[in-house]
């Protein structure tokens, strides 16, 4: 586990950017998620959120949990509006009204980043706006009812991808999009998880300091969607590292680094049996899963041990 | 003119109470009457609080689509909700209120008495016993159909079956046993509605809302109450507390609080009791207790 370094209220932001008396779902992993990023971008920021849970649980009018200025979305140009703000903020910086230090952050689940915002995010990446954007996966389209996106992992049950006679689940494998965001060439590329709260916070920062694009890819749980109890949504976040499912890495103009590498990985068995959209996997799809993950994880490892050489 | 009977049910998102709904249709439809049943609720989340609608009739169609404001029926499935919510309001004279609560009919009687029949029934107890899962809707459906005798209790077996599967014989049965025990009072000893006073929000019309729906009052969402929609709240044992503060740091609402001694201690206006800060307690210094016994 990561280093806590005990006494967490030494090291930790008191300030809440990210108001309570948001509607979540108690347990939520994606709530957690975004009180830390706030707690880590500081308030010299513009958010711009994508559609999704986080921005009906915490924007019900006449309710606002942002502390920061804030801008809805649609699903399909969270990136496009990100852009633009941050050309405004150029306009306004060049005449003498706005500061170029505050911060363009884009915010959106993985329907809106994945499948339906994918291109406006491709062309903000490759024009290069000084923005960060992160995508905080919950797996599918809870907000909705948990149909599948194509962030589902492969095996898990949506309400699109029922369990039955015909179908196991979700029947393709989970779109690597940290690995898209990579291809753009872009300054920085992270995946965090709040179950490892510094290394996320520290990312963020990372982030947030870059001149340039940055994309973070944030993992939070489910607990509605994952039928999960309500008290685990830490401890599986952890288990997804733990097992090699989703690792945390960070790379920086093209050099890879892991975050955090578990001498031996844990059998994907742990991390799956947890979650009821899980439940129905024979243990031929669990060895086809842990096959898949193991290879992926040795993909990541080499490439980290490429860039090692230089 | 047919008689039309609407009903209102009260729970908690996830409790069920729009199954019991759907399902208290399907059975009036089994019957050979018109039914609807539907839900309502905003954006919130697992544990907020929800509405379902019936609406029965014996022999017309039904076409009104509205929500229902005036009930013959109103059913309670969380006594949590009973202070929070005024679930009286519109109720008819001459309606029918029933109320999941362990307290006796008594007690129930000197708050929730009017001019309607007053049932009380202790689901949760029954579906512990039952179910061994604190979900009441089937419980208060079998109390609901002896109380008013809308549907028969015969009817609902067979939407109970198609909807439970493999648990429809344990659903049948908590039915039948909230069916058997519900106590009923005396309708009309009191004419009187009860006076309540909730503390409800005044929105804005309108016209007072800036354009683009623009909220200027940063973190207003600070005043909404977010904390009865808990059922276990967390304890701390200040003996086992070694102060490190990972229960804050995992907090989602991020109402872990630090206080003078240095121990830390929930805001109950916002906790949600997800129970992560006791699951992560490396000290296991925090527990879940139940709120009802808080």
């Amino acid at each position: 586990m990561e280093t806590l370094a005990l006494y967490v209220p030494r090291l930790l932001e008191k300030k809440e950017n990210f108001a309570p008396g948001h509607r979540a779902c108690s347990g939520c992993g994606e709530a957690l998620a975004v009180r830390m990023v706030m707690k880590a971008l500081g308030k010299n920021v513009i958010v711009v959120m994508a559609t999704g849970c986080m921005e009906i649980i915490s924007t019900q009018l006449p309710y606002t949990s942002w502390e920061v200025p804030w801008i809805h979305t649609l699903f399909e140009n969270t990136a496009a509006v990100a852009s633009g703000v941050v050309a405004g903020r150029e306009a306004l910086t060049r005449k003498g009204k706005a500061s170029s230090r505050t911060k363009v952050v884009a915010m959106a689940g993985d329907g809106a980043t994945a499948d339906i915002g994918v291109q406006a995010l491709s062309g903000a990446l490759e024009r290069g706006h000084d923005f960060t954007y992160i995508c905080f996966d919950n797996e599918a389209y809870m907000n909705t009812g948990i149909q599948r996106s194509s962030a589902t992992p492969f095996g898990a049950a949506t309400t699109t991808q029922p369990v039955g006679k015909i179908s196991m689940g979700q029947n393709t494998w989970k779109k690597d999009m940290p690995a898209i965001a990579v291809a753009h060439n872009i300054p920085y590329v992270a995946t965090a998880s709040p179950s490892y709260p510094f290394d996320l916070m520290n990312k963020v920062k990372k982030a947030r300091d870059i001149e340039g694009p940055a994309y973070l890819h944030i993992l939070s749980v489910c607990p509605t969607g994952w039928r999960t109890p309500s008290d685990l949504s830490v401890r599986i976040g952890r288990l997804a590292v733990e097992t090699g499912v989703f690792p945390l890495y960070e790379v920086e103009n093209g050099k890879y680094t892991l975050n955090i590498d578990p001498p031996q990985l844990r059998s994907v068995e742990d991390y799956l049996k947890l979650q009821g959209r899980f439940k129905h996997l024979t243990p031929e799809m669990i060895k086809e899963i842990q096959e898949k993950v193991e290879a992926k994880y040795a993909e990541l490892v080499e490439k980290v041990l490429f860039y090692d050489g230089f | 003119m047919s008689k039309l009977t609407e009903i209102r049910w009260h729970g908690r998102g996830g409790q069920g109470a729009v199954t019991s709904a759907e399902v208290m249709g399907l059975s009036a439809i089994e019957e050979g009457k018109f039914a609807q049943a539907f839900p309502s609720f905003g954006p919130e989340r697992r544990g907020a609080p929800v509405l379902a609608f019936n609406r029965i009739s014996d022999s017309e169609h039904i076409r009104m689509r509205s929500a229902v404001t005036q009930p013959d029926i109103v059913v309670v499935l969380d006594p949590g909700l009973l202070g929070i919510i005024d679930v009286t309001r519109g109720l008819k004279e001459g309606g029918v209120l029933i109320i999941n609560s362990s307290k006796s009919l008594l007690d129930i009687k000197s708050e929730f008495e009017g001019p309607w029949t007053l049932a009380v029934v202790d689901a949760t107890a029954i579906a512990m016993e039952v179910l061994k899962i604190p979900i009441v809707n089937t419980a208060m459906l079998g109390a609901m159909v002896k109380v008013t005798g809308v549907v028969k209790l015969e009817s609902l077996a067979e939407p109970l079956g198609e909807r439970f599967g493999k648990l429809a014989e344990k659903n049948i049965a908590a039915c039948r046993r909230a069916y058997d025990e519900v106590s009923i009072a005396a309708q009309g000893a009191v004419s009187q509605r009860p006076e309540k006073t909730f503390g409800e929000v005044t929105w804005p019309s309108w016209q007072e809302l800036l354009p683009g729906g623009v909220v200027t009052d940063a973190g207003n969402a600070r005043s909404y109450r977010t904390g009865d929609w808990r059922s276990d709240r967390p304890i701390w044992d200040h003996d086992r507390c070694i102060k490190c503060g990972v229960c804050m740091l995992f907090c989602p609402e991020g109402c872990v609080e630090q206080n003078e001694q240095g121990y830390f201690e929930a805001n109950y206006y916002y906790c949600k009791g997800c129970g992560i800060c006791a699951r992560e307690c490396w000290t296991q210094a925090i527990t879940m207790v139940e709120e009802a016994k808080a």
